[in-house]
C-alpha cells in the first residue's frame, strides 16, 4: 500500500488539489463568500500596501496635473464661473421643483416607507486582480458599519454591492457581474425590467422588459428601489440596442452602465437600510 | 518551506497586488494583464510536479480572494491550468520572449473560456461569452509574459548558483 501511494503520489497529490478547491467551489458556488481567518489575514497584509500603492501614484498623478493645469488656469477660472453660474440656476429651478413635490406628496398624503439613505464615502484602494473579476476593493470595512450586501453608489449612478469585507476593507462586487441583476425602472415610461451583468465591463443585458413596454434607445433606467435592494431612483444607465422580436414575452436590449467603473476613485455605501439587508431577505442586486 | 518557495510566493503576492492596483491607477478597462496565470505558466514548465502544483493552487488562491469570486475557483482553475500545460509542455518553448508571450496569449484565451465556463455553469449566471475583453487580456497577458518570466528565471539562477555552492540557501 505504502509504495502504491509512494508510486503514484505525484497523481494523487495534484487530483487531490483539484478534487478540493472544486468541491468547496461546487458546494458555494451560488453562495456568498464568507472569508475565514487565513483570508483575513492574507487581506490584511495585502490591502495596506495596494492603499499606499494607489495613493502615491494618484498624489505623483496629481502633482503632475496640477502642474500642467497651471498653464491653462485662467480659461478654466472663466469656464467654471460659468458652469458655476448654470448650475446655480439649475439649483435654484431644483429647489422649486423640490418644494412643488414636497407639497403634491403632502396632499396625496404620500408617505415615503423607504428609510433615509446615510451615505459613507470610501476612496476606491484597488480593483479586482484577476482580468476577469468585475470589483473594487474600498477602504471601509466592518469597523466602520459597513454590512454585506451594502449597495454602494457613485454620483453617475448605481456601482455595485458589497461582496465580502474585512475589518478595514470591502470588495464591491460591480453590477456588470454576472453575478448581479438589479430591478430598474425606466424613467420616462415607468416600465419595469431587470439589468443583470455579463461580465462586460462595458455593458450590461436588459431582461424583463415587457416586449408591449415603449421601451426606446437612450431610455434611462433608474432603479426600482423595495425592501432588499438598492434605494429608489439612483441611475443604473441608458438603453441600446433594443431588439423586438415578432414572438415572445420580452425584448432584447443592452444597457450601457451610467459609471465607468475604471475611473472610480472614490465611492458612497449606503449604510441604512443596508442593515435591514443584512437582517434578513436577499442582498440588493444578487441573483434571486 | 524553501528559501525559492518563499521567493516565488513573495513574488506571487507582489503580482497580486500590482495586478490589482496598476489598472485602478491606469485606469484601464480591457488589456489587464493575468499575472497570477504567468506564474502558473512558468512552474508548468520548469518545476517539479508536486512543488508546481502546490504554488499553482497558491497563486489561484491569490487570485480568489482579490477577486471577490465563489470560494476557491481560480485555485482550481490554476491548478487545472498546471496540469493541462504541463501535459503539453513537451511541445511547448519558452526560451525567448515571443514565446512566451504566444504561450501566455494562447494559455490566457483558454483560461479565460474555461473560467467563463465553469463560472456560468455552477454559479447559475449563465454563459456570456465576451471575446473583445477576452482577446484584449489575452494581449495583456502576452506582453506581460517575458517580464514575469525572466524575474522567476531570475528567482530561479539564483538557486542554481547556490545549489552548486556547499551549504547553498535551499
Amino acid at each position: 500500500m505504502h509504495s502504491i501511494f509512494k508510486r503514484f503520489r505525484e497523481p494523487i497529490f495534484v487530483i487531490a488539489l483539484l478534487a478540493v478547491p472544486f468541491a468547496v467551489f461546487f458546494v458555494k458556488a451560488k453562495k456568498g463568500r464568507d472569508l475565514n481567518a487565513l483570508d483575513r489575514a492574507v487581506i490584511f497584509a495585502i490591502a495596506p500596501v495596494e492603499k499606499v500603492i494607489s495613493l502615491s501614484a494618484f498624489a505623483v498623478i496629481d502633482a503632475w496635473y496640477g502642474y500642467v493645469a497651471l498653464r491653462n488656469v485662467r480659461e478654466d477660472n472663466v469656464q467654471l464661473r460659468r458652469e458655476n453660474l448654470k448650475a446655480r440656476q439649475l439649483e435654484q429651478q431644483a429647489a422649486e421643483l423640490r418644494l412643488e413635490n414636497d407639497r403634491l406628496r403632502h396632499l396625496l398624503d404620500f408617505v415615503d416607507k423607504q428609510a433615509p439613505a446615510r451615505l459613507m464615502l470610501a476612496r476606491v484602494v484597488a480593483v479586482g486582480a484577476s482580468p476577469h473579476s468585475h470589483t473594487l476593493r474600498i477602504e471601509r470595512g466592518s469597523d466602520d458599519g459597513v454590512v454585506k450586501g451594502a449597495p454602494v453608489i457613485a454620483p453617475e449612478g448605481v456601482v455595485g454591492i458589497v461582496s465580502q469585507l474585512t475589518g478595514s476593507y470591502a470588495d464591491v462586487q460591480l453590477i456588470v457581474s454576472p453575478l448581479s441583476a438589479v430591478p430598474a425602472v425606466s424613467q420616462r415610461t415607468r416600465s419595469r425590467s431587470t439589468v443583470k451583468g455579463t461580465g462586460d465591463i462595458a455593458r450590461c443585458k436588459l431582461t424583463y422588459a415587457l416586449r408591449t413596454d415603449d421601451l426606446q434607445e437612450e431610455d434611462v433606467l433608474v432603479t426600482a428601489g423595495g425592501p432588499g435592494f438598492f434605494p429608489h431612483g439612483l441611475r443604473i444607465g441608458r438603453v441600446v440596442n433594443v431588439v423586438r422580436k415578432p414572438h415572445g414575452l420580452f425584448l432584447d436590449g443592452e444597457v450601457i452602465p451610467a459609471v465607468d467603473f475604471s475611473r472610480l476613485d472614490e465611492v458612497a455605501v449606503v449604510i441604512e437600510g443596508a442593515s435591514r439587508v443584512a437582517a434578513g431577505g436577499p442582498a440588493p442586486g444578487s441573483v434571486p | 518551506m524553501t528559501l525559492r518557495t518563499t521567493l516565488v510566493l513573495l513574488l506571487a503576492i507582489a503580482l497580486t497586488i500590482l495586478e490589482s492596483v496598476i489598472p485602478h491607477v491606469l485606469h484601464l478597462r480591457a488589456a489587464r494583464p493575468d499575472l497570477l496565470l504567468i506564474v502558473v505558466l512558468y512552474l508548468a514548465l520548469r518545476d517539479d510536479v508536486m512543488h508546481g502544483a502546490a504554488l499553482s493552487a497558491a497563486a489561484g488562491y491569490l487570485s480568489d480572494l482579490t477577486s471577490a469570486t465563489p470560494a476557491f475557483l481560480y485555485t482550481f482553475l490554476a491548478v487545472l491550468t498546471f496540469v493541462v500545460v504541463r501535459t503539453a509542455g513537451a511541445a511547448l518553448r519558452t526560451e525567448g520572449g515571443i514565446q512566451s508571450a504566444a504561450v501566455a496569449f494562447g494559455a490566457s484565451l483558454g483560461h479565460s473560456l474555461l473560467a467563463t465556463l465553469v463560472f456560468g455553469f455552477f454559479t447559475g449566471a449563465g454563459l456570456h461569452f465576451e471575446l473583445a475583453p477576452m482577446m484584449w487580456s489575452a494581449f495583456g497577458t502576452a506582453i506581460a509574459a517575458p517580464f514575469v518570466f525572466a524575474a522567476l528565471r531570475r528567482v530561479d539562477a539564483s538557486f542554481q548558483h547556490g545549489e552548486e555552492a556547499p551549504g547553498g540557501l535551499r
